[in-house]
């Protein structure tokens, strides 16, 4: 990639998050500085403990830090209170988990639009279209969740995280839940999100074939950013999970 | 702003939980149910009485009348009219018509000899037919009009077995007497009295067999058809004596049918109460099922507060689908109510009480209330699972775990405590302070009484779980104790992993349970200070009463009075007066009832009542600081004073009641005709008892409405109404603990729901499904033990505080009856295995792999 952006989608300065107290206590994450350029497909990466997931629901301002700031473009998120915070998820955030993504009552469009109509707002109906055509889903939109198969039921959540055009979009563990031909499918069309519709993903996960798809690997452990990875590959981000783990 | 996503999401939640849901509708359902009906059968009747007294008085236009000093114009009891007036009257210009209304007792005596029982009255009136000014109607026959004839209600000629032409056997305020049934009448559209039975002769027999003395009721007067009303009206007014008055036959109607509508009322209040019971163990369901639901749906929540949802929209949605299951449960409500008017109207009329057949009217106000009652209750169970719904912070979509700690977070103990001790207070103050009179008394003592059970439900998820495990230990089930089993040690420790649904479930329960215990309490307390009183203070050996509640015919007491088996015998009666500007009531009897009841003479003699002299209770003297000697001023209903002296102070008021006057004093105070509402008799020297029976019998043989009773058969009939009285109240509140079995069925079911995969490795480690279902049942066994033993709990202490707070008068002893208890504690055994049946099998019918499989 040559053309990476320098104005930051997210990023977390001296960000700590502390669990428990005196004996007890737990540093999930230590004194973390970190960016993520607008444009760019970023991959987390550590062994479990080592608080990828906690940097992201903080990052995603779904948990607070201890201490340290956590910026969404230039809006530090420690000044925004629950209302501001759930605006702000709505508008400038989208997420995609591991797993349970969809309200099993809604169809699948309604899960799409939810969080444009959640908050009232009429969605842009070419770039739905874009999202949808993009992610396959033309021909499954009126079905509930229960009658979609694993990945397509990820694609929907993959495009209800696109149809707000966010400033950033979290993912968690996308294709954990998914077979690998499946979870392959999931991550090439978030790749093709980057790429093609100029979104920007931040994902956490643990696979190395999937870390693979990112434009660049950030690794923690024990609470701190170790190491850093451009263009990987998932034999190089093999290498380094190993070294990290001896 | 569209509100779109949120109403939409309602909808679908309540469409995808439909038939967790349904149970809680059902129960909103019968709370609806009940307060319609209570609204739709007391307006029905109501207006059907209202009809037939404008019939029955349909050609009367002015009505002439004693005038009253004081009181309720409808219950008064008014001095009769001098039949003479009549001819004066039918002189006047206008006047058509003229008739004497006379209403008096008159049991018709069916072909075995005994008498015909109504749930009304039994009355004997005379009737000039239907073209003469009363509304009744003549169905069939003639009209009577010499002597001995008849004609009877056609409803209680039936009942009776009588047809035209028997010979029928009545007995009347002086005597039996044979007639000959020429007619039978009805009354409006029925073919009844509303109950009473009425048998109509003319009016020389009336006046003869009824023993009215030339005097009557009122006199009704029908005008002329040119003629003006008002105009005859101040014509009559103007040759009237003194304290005489005439009023419109509207007028008439509606006091005659407004005294009866009184009664409608109370009815329905009484009605309108246990449906407040009712849906206040609702309230309790609901809650129950929504908060429920609430942690069932903690992921699907917290996903909505991750991708945008506001807090606000959250608490919508789950209010929103309160709302739904409001209105559902509303509509399908107002439908049952129409149930259950009709169901009570069938089974009053069953019992004989022949209701005027009305059309069921559905009033605005019997729509909107229910619908205000109705949603209202629902919404307001659902808010807290609403407010804690919106405590899920979306972090929980991803890590479920951090979504539990904040369901859990409450300040229970804090409010709880606050919420039992106001609930106690309110109840206290309501009971001991009584502001504003029985009103006050019963308005604040309920609402402390709502609050006291909030109280203690709110309190008693801090205790779920130690108690539960008290119970699974205490209880014996079959051959060991239940925790020496696997399923029995499933069943405890799942009572005990979530307290607050045990607790809240539990609490349903908890408040039938505690009404049931605390009436039995205040029951066993009324009837065991009742037994005391009689055997302390009663001597009598015989009591002769009407159950009718229409009194007994003065003859009667005076031919026990000439028997020489008997000694002393007197009746009792009584009548209204102004004393000192306030309302009472005074009783009136001989100076022989002082060898009849104790009433414990303090000061001054019994014997003074033959001197005109008054006798007073050491209350009503201490208020008015009178002593023996002193005099008392009073004013009669009909307008008369008199200034009678104390002649004695007494202390036991359990029979006699504040005020003593004698016979002699009431009848020269009153005309109005008397009876006896009970007569007590003793056996003269030397006479066994089984002779003394005989004569008085032989002597009721022509009175056979009136019910001869030896001391402890007397005792016995008064428990035994005091018993009718109570099985009437066990019968509403049952309504109430049905609700809250469906309850403890319905939070069974969620429950099982809930631990679908759980069941589904027991049953793959090699479970059984009878252990499957033994561990379910036994769970919701304890449950509803629990439930039964907050209610005992909270329940004897509230029926101690009410037996305390009645008057010395009505309760002087406090009794806890430890029989209904054991009963309540079995019954709740029963309570749990009955709830627990199709959770049980639906926990049992699990598919293993399915189970496992379920997400």
């Amino acid at each position: 990639m040559t053309d990476v952006s320098t104005v930051a989608a997210a990023g977390a300065i001296n960000a700590s998050k502390i669990y428990g107290k005196d004996d007890s206590e737990v540093r999930a994450l230590d004194d973390v500085t970190v960016d993520f350029a607008l444009g760019q497909f970023t991959a987390i990466m550590g062994p479990s403990g080592s608080g990828k997931s906690t940097l992201m629901h903080c990052l995603a301002g779904l948990d607070a830090l201890t201490s340290g700031r956590v910026l969404i473009g230039d809006t530090d998120l420690a000044q925004l209170d629950d209302k501001k915070l759930t605006d702000l998820r709505r508008e400038k955030v989208g997420f995609i988990f591991q797993a349970y993504n969809l309200i099993p009552t809604l169809s699948a469009l309604e899960n799409i639009t939810l969080p444009m109509d959640l908050g009232g707002v009429k969605p842009d109906q070419e770039w739905l279209d874009t999202v949808i055509d993009k992610m396959n889903l033309r021909n499954r939109l009126s079905h509930r969740p229960s009658e979609l198969s694993g990945g397509q039921q990820q694609r929907v959540a993959v495009a209800r995280a696109l149809a707000s055009r966010p400033q950033i979009i979290f993912a968690d563990e996308p294709t954990g839940n998914l077979d690998s031909k499946t979870g392959a499918e999931i991550l090439a069309f978030m790749k093709h999100a980057v790429t093609d519709l100029h979104q920007t993903i931040v994902m956490v996960t643990h696979d190395p074939v999937a870390a693979a798809y990112a434009d660049r690997v950030i690794f923690l452990a024990d609470g701190k950013v170790v190491d850093e990875v451009d263009n990987p590959t998932s034999e190089l981000v093999l290498d380094r999970m190993k070294r990290l783990g001896s | 702003m569209m509100a779109s996503p949120v109403v939409r999401l309602t909808l679908r939640g309540v469409l995808a939980r439909k038939f967790r849901i349904l149970l809680t509708i059902l129960a909103v359902v019968s709370g609806v149910a009940f307060v319609s009906g209570a609204f739709i059968l007391t307006d029905s009747v109501k207006g059907a009485i209202n009809n037939l007294f404008v019939e029955l008085r349909g050609e009367v236009d002015l009505e002439i009348r004693t005038k009253i000093a004081f009181g309720d114009s409808a219950r008064a009891e008014r001095d009769p009219v001098d039949v003479s007036l009549m001819k004066d009257i039918a002189a006047l210009d206008g006047v058509r018509l003229v008739e004497a209304n006379l209403l008096r007792q008159a049991t018709i005596i069916k072909s075995d000899g005994e008498p015909l029982q109504t749930s009304g009255p039994a009355f004997g009136i005379s009737w000039t037919g239907p073209d003469g000014l009363d509304g009744r109607t003549l169905l069939e026959g003639v009209v009577p009009t010499k002597s001995g004839e008849v004609a009877i209600d056609k409803a209680s000629a039936k009942r009776a077995g009588y047809v035209l032409g028997d010979k029928v056997t009545l007995v009347g305020p002086i005597g039996k007497g044979e007639f000959t049934l020429v007619g039978l009448t009805g009354t409006g559209s029925t073919s009844g009295g509303g109950g009473a039975s009425v048998s109509a002769f003319d009016p020389i027999t009336a006046n003869e067999f009824l023993g009215a003395d030339n005097k009557a009721d009122s006199i009704y007067v029908g005008i002329t058809v040119d003629a003006s009303r008002s105009e005859v009206q101040q014509a009559i007014e103007e040759v009237l004596p003194s304290g005489y008055e005439v009023i419109t036959g509207e007028q008439s109607a509606q006091e005659t049918a407004g005294a009866i509508n009184e009664i409608i009322d109370i009815f329905g209040k009484v009605l309108l109460g246990f449906a407040a019971i009712s849906l206040f163990v609702s309230a309790f369901l609901i809650f129950n099922t929504f908060a429920i639901i609430v942690s069932q749906r903690l992921r699907e929540l917290a996903l909505l507060r991750a991708v945008g949802a506001s807090t606000r929209q959250i608490h919508l949605m789950i209010i929103g689908e309160g709302l739904v299951v409001g209105i559902i449960a509303t509509g399908l409500g107002l439908v049952g109510g129409l149930g259950v008017a009709k169901g009570i109207t069938f089974a009053f009329n069953a019992a004989g009480a022949a209701f005027p057949a009305a059309d069921l009217l559905i009033s605005s106000r019997t729509v909107i209330l229910s619908i205000v009652i109705g949603i209202g209750v629902t919404v307001a169970a659902a808010i807290v699972p609403a407010l804690r719904a919106g405590r899920i912070p979306p972090v929980a979509a991803m890590r479920p775990e951090l979504g539990f700690s904040a369901l859990q977070r409450s300040k229970r103990l804090i409010v709880g405590i606050a919420t039992l001790i106001s609930g106690i207070a309110l109840f206290s103050v309501g009971l001991f302070v009584q502001p504003g009179g029985t009103v006050g008394t019963l308005g604040g003592s309920a609402i402390g009484a709502v609050l006291l059970f909030l109280g203690v439900a709110s309190l008693s998820t801090t205790i779920a779980a130690p108690v539960s495990q008290v119970i699974s230990r205490i209880l014996p089930f079959p051959l060991r104790p239940m925790t020496n089993s696997v399923p029995g040690r499933l069943a405890s420790r799942n009572a005990q992993r979530t307290p607050r649904r045990t607790a809240s479930t539990a609490s349903a329960l908890m408040v039938g349970l505690a009404l049931v215990s605390m009436v039995s309490v205040v029951a066993s307390s009324v009837k065991k200070s009742f037994t005391d009183q009689l055997k302390a203070s009663v001597t009598a050996d015989f009591f002769v009463t009407n159950l009718s509640f229409q009194g007994l015919p003065v003859a009667f007491g005076e031919r026990l009075a000439e028997l020489p088996e008997l000694g002393s015998v007197s009746p009792f009666r009584a009548t209204v007066a102004l004393v000192n500007g306030e309302e009472k009531q005074i009783g009136a009897v001989k100076p022989e009832m002082g060898d009849l009841v104790d009433i414990d003479m303090q000061k001054g003699s019994i014997d003074s009542l033959a001197d005109g002299d008054i006798l007073l209770y050491t209350d009503p003297a201490r208020d008015l600081n009178v002593d023996v000697g002193d005099t008392v001023d009073i004013t009669w209903q009909n307008g008369k004073e008199s200034t009678l002296t104390v002649g004695g102070i007494y202390a036991d008021s359990s029979v006699a009641g504040n005020w003593l006057i004698g016979l002699d004093t009431l009848a020269e105070v009153s005309s109005a005709p008397p009876v006896d509402f009970f007569i007590g008799a003793d056996i003269a020297e030397g006479v066994s008892i089984e002779d003394a029976r005989a004569a008085v019998e032989k002597v009721a043989a022509d009175f056979p409405s009136a019910e001869v009773q030896d001391q402890a058969e007397f005792q016995k009939s008064q428990e035994d109404q005091l018993n009718q009285l109570l099985a009437i109240v066990y019968g509403l509140l049952i309504f109430a603990i049905f609700i809250a079995i469906l309850g403890i069925a319905n939070t069974m079911a969620l429950s099982v729901f809930e631990r679908t995969r759980e069941f589904g490795l027991l049953r793959a480690v090699g479970m059984s499904r009878r252990h499957l279902k033994r561990s379910v049942r036994w769970e919701a066994i304890i449950v509803s033990v629990f439930g039964a033993t907050l209610g005992i709990v909270v329940g004897i202490p509230l029926g101690i505080a009410v037996a305390i707070a009645l008057p010395d008068s009505f309760v002087t002893a406090t009794v806890v009856p430890i029989n209904t208890i054991v009963t309540i504690l079995i019954a709740s055994i029963v309570v749990g295995i009955f709830a627990a049946i199709f959770p049980a099998r639906r926990a049992a019918k699990l598919d293993i792999l399915d189970a496992i499989a379920t997400h």
